[in-house]
Order: structure tokens, then sequence, then C-alpha cells
């Protein structure tokens, strides 16, 4: 009895903690319940501004119809249905059956007068459009801005942009100066054609991105003192900051750990992961965009192979061809500047030649 | 006989200042030709002009057959000219001077360029920024005559120069006069110098063209007579009257006249009046009277 | 006769010259001198690229003082003896400023060549990142061009005479003056951007020297 009297004692003693603890939980649970309430009654406040707004929008408007493109426009020069007949075909080529939910979420445009001073009243949902935009460049912002269902959460994170199905050389040769340029180790390697280190540039790899993304030491140290530099003025992590800085590899790490995944540096920006879904889309065909939205909850190493139809490597061996095949022009000029050079050449000496005889005074 | 330049009707102004009045000259080929006038009566301006360095308002200039300034590069590559002023690159030594010049004349004539190196003494390895006014007279020279060009125009190639050197100079000229049969321009406000190897002589004042005569002529033919006795209003006499002076205020009078000669003395008979004394004037003399005259005609 | 103008070419501008090739020599090494060692991180492509991107701003400076002094010295001669000597030369005066024109561009050439070795030196001595691209000739080629025009555009300038600069000053001039009228009026004219635009954008005459100038590159 007495060698129970202590346990006991003491577990009499931890009840009304324990008990206050009980109290602590229930009280944040409350509160987290409550927050959560509060959140989903902004949101439906929201959509429901977002629907009475797309209302109003859309009253007294034109429904121009071509396929399952919707657009809703004020009359105006702007010439919506040749863009619109432009642009369909290939919003279905490239979005396949979901294009069809076009039919449901009409483009909704306000075109105006570029030329004229009168105010126009604030636009809270749709776009403007000057009514003097001609038909490509219409075209262009169609397909720039499909308003289809947003991107899942999953997807939205890992890309941090809108879906763009469509990309340009432009874009590419970009990706490609940041394969050779970016001072991460997975970047460099997945140029000279480690696809392991690829996956982890565009962070579809497994495990620890700290590890992937800064494989050494060294990187490590340089991430820090490159993008963390307000950390040696925090009273908390300037500690850190100076041992990591010294040499104390662990110090870097610890540092690294403690910020936001979302804040660390990526090996590679979003034009990179834009360009593989784009890579996706094109091997994958007209279905690949409903097979890449189809399963929100898979990694997405698994949607973008489900999208293109093909393995992951054989995604990402075909997303490095495109992304090498598309290395910018160089810096030497063009051949036709050799010749405009040399024709301002003769030009100035031509000038030259024409002295005047007539200059004893 | 040709003229190796022949002005007519020279016209020319240089901004509101200067300007050269219808300007008529003929040099003849083969003559030594002296363009005589004081400082700023332009001498310079019409050398100038004759070698195409200057667009005249209107008027035309033949040089050696051809037309100025249109056939300017033909005939400058048979005129050796000396400037007023040196104006060679003063970086290149004299040796590199005269291979400069050399391969824009297909007349140049090493020899006679060697030849006059060593007789002018120059040093062929100094710059010609470092030559004295002397040598850089001697060296623009040398350069004019080893062209071996028909004309030479020098404008006024000893100005400043110690004798010594206006001699060497003189001679060498003289020496290609003889052996070239050239045409020599030459213009001076050393009157002296100019008297003793001109057959030609013009002479300019204020852009205007006071006479233009054989030098004998001018030389001998402008003297200062006194005349006793002569009347107010004279019978037109056979020669040129500059100046007519009375001295004292009394009948003596003194007259400066050109072309005279003493086959005119009768002249004074005719008119009642008494010819006392014949004075020469040498050229210098008679070139100063000569533009006193000209510039305040007597009435 | 090119020989002769040759030569008086050669005294005027040969300490400009030799300047100028040695500079031209050295810039390449220079930009590219310890940022392409064989034990840099190629985890430092960036900063290297960054290096050599701001040494490039050199070589249009180079080639604008370079075409400008050598323009200078074709015509000193000329200018110091008032022209007198050229005009009295037995040659049509555009075959004379031919000729002046092409003794310059001759001695021009030492630059360029100087710039093109420099170039391939500094290049093939280099540890080049995998992923990055040398352009020697490109930028020796280039280099040349702009040197090419600013010595044409100054060689023009300088034969002029004080009449015809006068007449560019003041069409400068005119313009500043229209501008400031035009702003003091309230209107928008904006001169000077379009014939900056006009002149630094291809085909403008002054395009070859804007832009970036890389030896190294992807």
């Amino acid at each position: 009895m007495s060698r129970l009297a202590f346990p006991l004692a003491l577990a009499l003693g931890a009840v009304p903690s324990l008990g206050a603890q009980d109290a602590n939980l229930t009280h944040l649970r409350w509160r987290a319940d409550s927050l959560l309430g509060e959140w989903r009654q902004a949101n439906a406040i929201a959509d429901l501004v977002d629907s009475l707004e797309r209302e109003r929008a859309g009253s007294g408007r034109d429904t121009i119809a071509v396929g399952a493109l919707r657009i809703v426009t004020n009359p105006s020069p702007l010439r919506v249905r040749e863009a619109a007949a432009r642009a369909w075909p290939l919003l279905d080529s490239l979005y396949g059956s979901a294009a069809a939910g076009l039919a449901t979420r009409p483009y909704l445009v306000r075109a105006f007068d570029p030329d004229t001073t009168v105010r126009r009243p604030g636009l809270h949902v749709g776009m403007e459009v000057p009514w003097t935009l001609d038909v490509s460049a219409l075209t262009q912002v169609l397909l720039a801005n499909v308003p289809l269902d947003q991107p899942d959460p999953a997807l939205s994170a890992w890309l941090s942009a809108p879906v763009r199905l469509l990309g340009s050389a432009r874009t590419r040769g970009a990706v490609y100066v940041q394969l050779v340029t970016a001072p991460f180790q997975p970047a460099r390697s997945c140029f000279l054609g480690d696809l392991r280190a690829c996956r982890d540039a565009l962070e579809l790899g497994d495990g620890d991105p700290i590890e992937r993304w800064y494989p050494g030491p060294t990187e490590r140290r340089a991430v820090v003192s490159r993008w963390l530099p307000g950390a040696s003025e925090r009273p908390a992590s300037a500690p850190g900051y100076r041992a990591c800085v010294a040499g104390d590899d662990a110090a870097c790490t610890n540092l690294l750990r403690s910020v936001p995944a979302a804040a660390l540096p990526r090996p590679l920006d979003v034009t990179a992961r834009a360009t593989l879904v784009q890579t996706a889309r094109r091997l994958g065909g007209r279905e690949a965009y409903a097979r890449l939205m189809a399963h929100p909850d898979a990694p997405m190493a698994e949607r973008l192979a489900s999208s293109a139809g093909v393995d992951l490597d054989v995604l990402l061996s075909k997303w490095r061809s495109e992304i090498l095949a598309a290395r910018p022009a160089p810096v030497a000029l063009p051949p036709w500047a050799l010749w405009v050079a040399s024709a301002w050449t003769v030009v100035f000496a031509a000038c030259g030649l024409r002295s005047s005889r007539w200059r004893v005074t | 006989m040709t003229d190796a330049i022949a002005l007519q009707d020279l016209r020319y102004r240089a901004g509101k200042g200067f300007e050269l009045k219808p300007l008529t000259l003929h040099v003849p080929t083969g003559s030594i030709y002296g363009f005589l006038g004081p400082n700023g009566s332009g001498k310079t301006t019409t050398i100038r002009l004759i070698l195409g360095l200057l667009r005249p308002l209107s008027g035309r200039i033949t040089v050696l057959g051809g037309t100025m300034p249109a056939e300017a590069p033909r005939i400058l590559a048979r005129v050796g000219y000396v400037p007023e002023q040196a104006h060679l690159d003063a970086t290149l030594t004299v040796r590199e001077t005269l291979r400069f010049q050399a391969p824009f004349y297909r007349t140049w004539d090493w020899p006679r360029a060697e030849q006059l190196l060593a007789q002018f003494r120059l040093a062929d390895d100094r710059p010609f920024g470092r030559l004295s006014k002397g040598e850089k007279a001697k060296l623009m020279i040398l350069l004019a005559l080893a062209q071996r060009g028909e004309l030479l125009v020098l404008d006024e190639p000893t100005d400043g120069l110690d004798p010594v050197v206006r001699r060497d100079i003189l001679a060498a000229l003289l020496e290609y006069v003889s052996q070239q049969g050239a045409t020599v321009f030459i213009s001076s406000h050393l009157v002296h110098e100019l008297e003793r190897i001109c057959d030609w002589v013009a002479v300019l004042d204020d852009g205007r063209l006071v006479t233009e005569v054989p030098m004998v002529q001018l030389k001998n033919g402008t003297k200062r007579l006194r005349v006793r006795g002569a009347p107010v209003d004279l019978v037109p006499p056979p020669f040129v009257i500059l100046a007519r002076e009375s001295e004292n205020g009394g009948s003596a009078e003194t007259w400066v006249v050109r072309d005279w000669q003493p086959e005119m003395a009768p002249y004074f008979d005719g008119i009642g009046a008494a010819l006392q004394d014949v004075i020469d004037l040498d050229l210098e003399d008679g070139f100063v009277e000569l533009l006193r005259t000209f510039r305040t005609p007597h009435a | 006769m090119f020989r002769a103008i040759l030569f008086s070419q050669w005294k005027w501008s040969r300490l400009i010259v030799a300047l100028g090739a040695v500079a031209g020599f050295a810039l390449p090494i220079v930009s590219l001198q310890g940022a392409a060692a064989a034990d840099r991180s190629p985890l430092q492509v960036e900063s290297l690229l960054r290096v050599v991107q701001s040494w490039g701003t050199l070589y249009p400076v180079l080639a604008a003082a370079l075409g400008l002094l050598v323009a200078m010295a074709t015509w000193a001669p000329d200018h110091r003896g008032r022209h007198v000597h050229a005009l009295s030369l037995p040659l049509p005066r555009w075959r004379y400023a031919l000729l002046r024109f092409g003794a310059g561009v001759t001695v021009l050439a030492a630059p360029i060549v100087a710039v093109l070795l420099g170039a391939l030196l500094a290049t093939t001595a280099a540890t080049i990142p995998a992923g990055l691209q040398t352009y020697p000739i490109a930028l020796a080629l280039r280099f040349a061009l702009a040197l090419l025009v600013a010595y044409a555009v100054f060689f023009a300038i300088s034969a002029g005479t004080a009449r015809t600069a006068g007449i560019i000053l003041g069409a400068i001039a005119a313009l500043i003056v229209v501008q400031i009228v035009a702003g003091v009026a309230n209107v928008e004219l904006g001169l000077p951007d379009r014939l900056q635009m006009l002149v630094l954008n291809w085909p403008g005459p002054l395009a070859v020297f804007t832009g970036r100038w890389m030896l190294l590159d992807v």
C-alpha cells in the first residue's frame, strides 16, 4: 500500500493538471472548429459574390458560342467570334474532353474603347480587352486565360502557377539557361543527364527536400548565406547563421529546416515545371489534361506519368531533350547584322569622302 | 606666246572683309613673274585661287592650259607650290617627308632631291617640326623643285629668312629655271629681291591690280623729274604722271612719272616749262610712289 | 601613295593603336581570369556569367574610344596644316579622303587581331563549365564591326568643315529646344526616346554597340 501511495499521490496530484490540459485541448479544439466554420462561411459568401458578379457581368450582353467555348461580351468592334473560332480547335486539342467544361464556364470579356476618357465601372470578374486588339492577339488572350476549374491544391502547390498547356521555345530556352546556370547540384546534374537529379530538381522525388536540393555542405552554406541573410539579424537564428557561415553543416541544415518548405529556394522555378506539364500533354495526347486532373490525391510524379501515358523517366528524358533543343541563340551577331554594320560603315565613310575641298580661308 | 597662268575678271570675297576686285593677269610661259604688293593686298588669296584652294565668285582661271578648279588634280601634278607658311606634317623627318611627297608626282626626281638635300645641308633624320624657319623654307623649296613641275608658285618664299638662306634659295631657283625652262610665279613684298630675278611684275593693292608690266619697264621708266614753270593745265604727256607736287610753294615742282624715256624731254619745251633734273628711282621707291598715287590719285 | 599615307597615319596613331591592342588583348583574358579556374565550383556558373557580362561592357567602350582617337589622328596632320598641303596634292579630294580612311582602317586591324588572339587564348586556357559555350571569334567580329562603325562616324565628323560641325551641333541643339518647348507646352513628343530607339536598335547605326558582349554564354 505504501508503495502505491506515492504513485497514487502523484496520480491524484496530476489529475487536476491533466484535467487542466484536457480543458486547454478542448478549448483549442473548439477554437479550431470555430475558425474552420468561419472560413467555410467566408468561402461560401465569396463564392456567392463571385456568382452574383458573374450574373451581373453576363446580363445584357452577347454570348458567342463556338464549339464548347462560350464568350459573354458587350457589343463592340472586337472580333470575338473570329478569335473564338481560332482558339476553340486548339483548346479542344489541348484540354480534350475537359474542354467541354467551358460550356458552363464562359469567358467574360468586357471590350472597351481605349481612346475614350470616360471612366469605366470597376471590373470584378472577367477581363477587360481594348477593342482595338486584333484577332491574333485576342486569340492569344483567350488561350492564356482559360476559365476552367482551378487546379487542385496539390497541383497548385507544385506548379505555383496556373496550368498553361501552351509553351514556347522562348520559355524552354529560359529553362535551358536555368539548367546550366542554377547554383544547385540537381539542376546541373539534370543538365548533364542524371534523370534522378531531374526528379529532385522538379520536386518529383521523395525524401527530405533539403538533402535532395542541396546535397552538399557547400551548397547548404551557399543557400543560407545567399537566401537567408535575414537570419543573421534575428536573435533566435543569428548564432546558427554565424556557425553555418563558419562551416558548421549541421547548423546550416538546422537553419534550413527551420524555414517553411515553401520558402526554400527551388533548384528550378515555375517555368521549368510548367514546361514539364506541357511535355506531358504533348506525349499524352488529347486526354492528357483530364488524366492529370483525375487523381488529385496521387503523388505528382504518378499524375504526370499518367498524364503523359509513359513512365516518369521517359517523360523526364523527353522533357530534357526538348529543353536542350531549345538552347537560346548565342550572343553572336546574326548574319544580317554583319551586313547592316558594314553598310553603316560604308555610309559614314562616304560622308567622310565628301569632305569639302572648300575649307581654306 | 601662251600664258602659264591667265586670270580673267577674277572675283573673290572672303566674308564681309577682304574682296578681290575683277582681276586680270597674264603670266607668260617661261617667265619669272613677280607678284608685288603690301601685306594684306591679296597676294596669297590670288595664289590660292590659282591653285584651286579657294573657289572664286566669278571669272576664269587658266593654269597650264587647264581650267581651275575643275581640273585641279591634273594641273597640280605639274605645279610646284611653296606656301606662305609651313604646312607639312611636323612628325615626319626630312627624309620621311620626301618619301611622303614623292609617290604623288610621277615626275619626281630623286637624284635632284638628294642633291638639293646636300646643297641645303638639311639633316634628313630631323623631324620637320624641329627644323628652323630657314630649314623649313629650304625643305619646301626642295620639295617644289624635286617635283620637276612646269610651273613654280612661290608665296613669299624668303620672308623672314636671313640673307644667306635667301641667297641659297634664290640661287636654287634660278638654277632650276635655267635648266628646266619653267615658269615661276613668285609673290613677295620684298621689292629689291624680285628686282634681280623677275622678268615681269604685277602690283596688287587692296585686291586691285595696280599695274602689270615687264620689270625693265617698271624699273627704268619710273623717274622723279624736277620741273620749273609748268602750267597748271597740261597737254597730255607721252608718259604717265603719277604725282605732281610743288616745292616750297614756288614754280618749281617735283613730278613722279612712269614709262619715261629720255626722248620725251622736248615735251617740256612744248609746254613752256624747263626740265631741270631727271632722278632715277629704284624699284622700291617706284613701287612706293606707285602705291601712293594709286591710293590717292592726283587731280 | 597609300603607303605614304599609311606611314603618316602610323606615326600619328601608333601609341593609340599600341595601347588599344594591349587593352584588347588583355580584356578577354582578364574577364575569364580566375572566373574559369579549374578549381571553381560548377555551381558558380551564374556568377561567372555575371563577371563575364560586366567585363564585356568594356568592349564597346574600347571600340568607341579607339575609333574616336584614330579618326582624330587620321585628320590631325591636315587640321594642323589647315589642309593646305593635302589640297595642293595632285589627286581629287575624295580619293585623298579614301586613302586616309583606308590607312585608319589598316592600323585598326591591330587591336582587332589583339582581341581575337586574347579571346582565343583566354578560352583555350580556361576551364569552361559544361553547358557554356565560348564565342571568341564572334566577339572579335562584333568588336571589329563596332570599331569600324565608330571610326567611320568620327572620321566623317572629323573630315567635315567647321560649318558642317556647326550644322550638326545646330541640329542637335534644335532637337533639344523643340523637346524643351514641347515639354513646357505639355505636349508629349518623346523625340529623344524615339531617336534613341532608332539609333540604338537594329538596324540603327549604333545597334552593334548595344546588348551583351559575352565571351562566354549558354
